[in-house]
């Protein structure tokens, strides 16, 4: 037992790994799992008979068909016969340096690629820029949806900073976040299928299109965005995903401006688009103002020169992002109103 | 109405195929519009017109190979799905 006592000192390290109890079932024991998970180390025959060839690493998707054996009759019926050609070979892994061995190695693969995902992963996608903007709760929430729809009383509007960087979103209510579009988004497409679907027009298809229109939408404006900040060439402290999330505010008020279309029809939509596109606009206006426009006067190079730092480039930014605002709300939800049967 | 997430893919790779056929010199220098043909000074602002063949210019290099690929596998997909 003395193999068991080297390899019991690792138990604690794989143990994360659930696959450990299931893998080394023996098929007198299908569909259970074995207690203690070293024991079928004396008794592998299913281990052998399909790892002799491939390398351990591919032992791991095998190993779980034992416990499928009920369900899959046929590759069971493979992995029972045993290639008599591989008998040598699967004496040796009866050894249990070698499957320690072997397990190590799979281990080591298996960590190695997880580790190698991330890495490519986190260069395409911020993923701890992600967390900043989720970093919300129910009073940030609240507040911020009541200063979409009603930004006409609200004074303050700087964005407290922390090292070089804003604030999270939980302390700071003019900070964006990305929850807020996000799931108004995600309920704007449910509410196009219900609009629809009052109206007959409901078809699942529907639901996909929305999704990828407005989709589309956000990135094209998104992109112009861009483009339009590049081009002009006004420093400006505005990330992507701050503009992701402020091409995502405008969700909220074609919900209201809707919902609003189904109890007063057309007057009652109109009136909330027009109310809600200009409170997005002005709340817009109001909050790149500070990111986008210089604080100050206007700076100075080192030659001395007054270099006026585009003030009205800047202005018919912040106006050209205000004003498509409510077009894009109207564009988006114009169809969904119900046409009153004259 | 309906700009599916498809429809914007063909409309950019239209797009960007049209800024990678610009040639340099066969065509933007008799125009006047070859990137850095007016070196400005160091502490002016870079004109919009700077901005803009900069861009253009930035576009081509980077874009150049991945839009072959994408070109062949849009070609594909259309053949197969019409």
């Amino acid at each position: 037992m003395n193999y068991n006592a080297s390899s019991g000192a690792r138990h604690p390290a794989q143990k994360p790994s659930g696959r450990k109890k299931k893998h080394v079932g023996d098929p007198s024991t299908l569909g259970t799992y074995t207690p203690l998970p070293y024991n079928p180390y004396a008794v592998p025959p299913v281990y052998d008979e399909h790892s002799a060839g491939p390398p351990p690493p591919y032992g791991y998707s095998p190993q779980d068909y034992p416990q499928q054996a009920p369900l899959y009759g046929q590759p069971q019926g493979n992995y029972g016969q045993t290639p008599q050609g591989f008998s040598i070979p699967s004496q040796l892994l009866n050894e249990p340096v070698v499957t320690n061995m072997a397990m190590q190695y799979g281990q080591a693969l298996v960590g190695s690629g997880k580790q190698m995902v991330d890495r490519e992963l986190g260069k395409y996608i911020p993923v701890s820029r992600l967390k900043y903007y989720f970093a919300v709760d129910t009073t940030y929430v609240t507040k911020k949806l009541g200063l979409l729809l009603f930004p006409f009383t609200h004074s303050d509007w700087s964005v407290k900073y922390e090292q070089n960087e804003p604030v999270q979103p939980r302390f700071e209510i003019n900070a964006p976040d990305l929850y807020i579009p996000l799931m108004a988004y995600l309920t704007y497409i449910l509410l196009a299928g219900l609009i629809l679907g009052s109206q007959s027009r409901f078809s699942p298809e529907v639901l996909g299109i929305h999704a990828s229109s407005a989709l589309a939408w956000l990135v094209l404006e998104v992109v112009v965005e861009l483009v339009t900040l590049y081009i002009i060439n006004i420093e400006s402290s505005l990330k992507t995903l701050d503009l992701v999330a402020f091409g995502g505010y405008k969700y909220v008020g074609i919900i209201v401006a809707v919902l609003l279309s189904l109890v007063f029809q057309r007057t009652g939509y109109y009136l909330g688009i027009l109310y809600f596109g200009a409170a997005l606009a002005f709340y817009l206006i109001r909050t790149l103002r500070i990111q986008v426009l210089p604080e100050g006067a206007a700076q100075h190079d080192p030659y001395g020169n007054n270099v006026s730092s585009g003030s009205k480039r800047r202005l018919y930014f912040l106006l050209f992002v205000a004003v498509i605002q409510p077009i894009l709300m109207w564009w988006l939800s114009a169809h969904l109103i119900s046409v009153p049967s004259a | 109405m309906a700009i599916t997430l498809w429809n914007l893919y063909e409309a950019s790779l239209l797009c960007l195929n049209a800024i990678c056929v610009l040639h340099e010199e066969r065509f933007l220098a008799k125009i006047g519009w070859s990137a850095h043909q007016n070196i400005q000074g160091f502490g002016e602002q870079p004109t919009i017109k700077n901005q803009i063949l900069n861009l253009v210019r930035s576009i081509r290099m980077v874009t150049r190979i991945p839009l072959i690929f994408l070109n062949i596998l849009t070609i594909i997909v259309k053949l197969i799905l019409g």
